[in-house]
């Protein structure tokens, strides 16, 4: 019984952990602030990639 | 009209606070523990889709390789922007609709990179799809199980300029650089653009391309077809479907050449025909038909509850893109009939006042698409429906008998000359002018709201009619101009202030959210 109440608190405070940082991110846009810092070096990458353009 | 005054908005009252002027909104909003909490969950919901996606590592090849899948890293902001202000069912519909749509396009691009023979290069599964317009109907793909219809330019354009406003800007300047007019539609020219810079997935055993409606596309299939055709050796089936679709002696030709496309499949997958299927789509056209109808129903009230830019989308997802062919589809439209039942019978608002019910007509600025949204904040104005979503209501045959099988050619056919958009600015002028009038009055309009896109000549030719007649009937109209996907032409405030100049000079009128009047958004997704 302790073991299985143990293994229930430790469950509880993961999930509880969890929804506490995945709420923080979505709450302050975190996950879209961070995209948009990734864009202009994936803009970049496509600047530089040779291609076969022509009508 | 007059004034519906309803409830305070639950948490946010100013929405002007989450904007900064930046490419992101500083913060999400509070909408009440319940709907933060609601809002949230789908959040995570989004995200576990494009974790799914992003998990396989021919999408994160196709990511690096292709310049508009940057676009989706812009994904949940997309959502945002819809469900900005909104609580209760109004959210839940929203989410419902376009969490769908968010889904839908997922799997397109998984299929599309599986395809594709610079990622995924599964060429047993290439052989078995076929490529079709961005502006087609999928009509012709009702009869085939075993085939996939690819709709290749709807996530390099279409949805990417939903999802950031910039996102055809390169592809414009391409197409130009290459000497194409600058005067034409941005989206076809865009999409040729993607074609000349070599930016397309190359995938699929043949193609099958639709007139559209304007000089832009006819220009932009060309070029698509030639690259197609000679470069990649894929097919390409042209659709013509004529213009004058209400006339009844066009459509003996119609059915001919769907007939023929049709045939035209078959000939390259090698898969037959299977009327069991085909009849089995039917019913869920006619379903998504009778449900449509619902839904403006219930916006032919004083409590509208599907509107704005989901509406629109989510049926150019079921009607054009899907045409019956998913099952997945009808259990959707049904939950949201039921969210939009509910919010009807306890008169549930989306803003504390209504004062205006519009119509929008004309083709919408796709990069400022959400501006129906902002509307209703804004100005308490609810959009009860728009152009392309006043589509087919005639119902199809769907039993399947000797007599039925040669009427489904018609009834395909039907559909595809009745494709979103091409329904209206094409046809005459019954169908552009004279039913927009008999619209106001079915669902109580005061106002309309005519998009006015400035390099489309389908509508220029009206413009007089529409002024003329609206002055008679004692409607509002409100023109806003816009360049349909360059935001560099016409910015979103630019669009915006066209509104907010007629509502404060015409209807002297103060907004109901005077924080959202002029939004920093110029750099933003």
């Amino acid at each position: 019984m302790p073991v299985l109440k143990k293994l229930l608190l430790k469950l509880l405070a993961i999930g509880i952990s969890l929804f506490a940082v995945t709420f923080i991110v979505y709450f302050f846009n975190l996950d879209m602030k961070l995209t948009s810092a990734i864009e202009p070096f994936l803009l970049k990458h496509y600047d530089n990639m040779p291609r076969n353009a022509h009508l | 009209m007059e004034t519906i005054v309803g409830k305070e908005r639950v948490g946010e009252k100013e929405l002007g606070v989450l904007f900064d002027g930046g490419k992101v909104r500083k913060r999400r909003e509070w909408r009440g523990l319940k709907d933060t909490l609601y809002d949230y969950a789908r959040w995570l919901y989004i995200m576990s889709i494009l974790a799914k996606f992003i998990a396989k590592p021919r999408n994160i090849k196709a990511m690096f390789r292709y310049r508009w899948m940057a676009n989706y890293l812009a994904t949940p902001h997309m959502v945002d922007k819809f469900t900005m202000g909104l609580r209760d069912e109004a959210l839940r519909i929203v989410h419902t609709s376009m969490d769908f749509v968010v889904y839908d396009v997922a799997s397109t691009l998984d299929n599309i990179f599986k395809g594709d023979r610079r990622t995924g290069n599964d060429t047993e599964f290439s052989k078995r799809c076929v490529l079709t317009d961005e502006n087609a109907m999928t009509a012709f793909m009702m009869g085939f199980p075993n085939v996939k219809a690819i709709l290749r330019e709807v996530p390099c354009m279409f949805v990417a300029n939903l999802l950031t406003q910039y996102s055809s800007t390169h592809y414009l300047d391409v197409a130009q650089q290459f000497g194409l007019a600058g005067d034409v539609c941005p989206m076809p020219e865009a999409e040729a653009g993607v074609s000349i810079d070599d930016d397309f997935a190359v995938l699929g055993c043949c193609a099958v391309q639709v007139n559209t409606t304007c000089d832009g596309s006819l220009m932009g299939n060309g070029l698509i077809a030639k690259r197609l055709e000679r470069e990649y050796g894929i097919p390409t089936f042209q659709l013509v479907a004529p213009m004058r679709h209400r006339e009844p002696d066009v459509q003996k030709y119609a059915a001919e050449d769907m007939k023929k496309a049709i045939a035209f499949v078959e000939e390259h997958t090698g898969q037959k025909w299977d009327w069991n299927y085909y009849f089995d789509s039917a019913r869920r056209v006619n379903d998504a038909t009778r449900k449509r109808m619902a839904w403006l129903e219930i916006n032919s009230t004083p409590y509208p509850q599907f509107v704005g830019a989901p509406f629109s989308l989510y049926n150019d997802t079921n009607y054009m893109g899907n045409c019956g062919r998913s099952k997945l589809f009808p259990p959707v439209d049904a939950k949201i009939l039921k969210y939009a039942e509910k919010g009807y019978r306890e008169k549930k608002m989306m803003a504390r006042e209504y004062r205006h019910r519009a119509i929008i007509w004309g083709v919408q600025p796709q990069y400022c698409i959400d501006m129906l949204n902002w509307m209703v904040h804004c100005w308490g104005i609810v959009p009860l429906t728009d152009m392309l979503s006043m589509i087919n209501t005639r119902m199809i045959a769907e039993d399947d008998t000797p007599e039925n099988r040669e009427q489904a050619y018609y009834d395909m056919a039907w559909l595809n000359e009745n494709m979103i958009m091409r329904n209206r600015t094409h046809g005459g002028y019954k169908v552009l002018v004279d039913e927009l009038w008999e619209f106001c009055d079915k669902m109580g309009a005061d106002m309309v709201i005519m998009w006015e896109h400035m390099s489309c000549k389908a509508l220029t030719g009206m413009h007089g009619q529409f002024e003329e007649q609206a002055r008679e009937r004692g409607i509002h109209l409100v023109w806003v101009c816009h360049d349909l996907c360059d935001p560099r032409v016409f910015t979103r405030q630019a669009i915006r202030n066209q509104l907010n100049d007629y509502m404060r000079t015409v209807m002297r009128e103060e907004p109901l959210d005077p924080s959202i009047e002029i939004l920093p958004d110029e750099n933003a997704w």
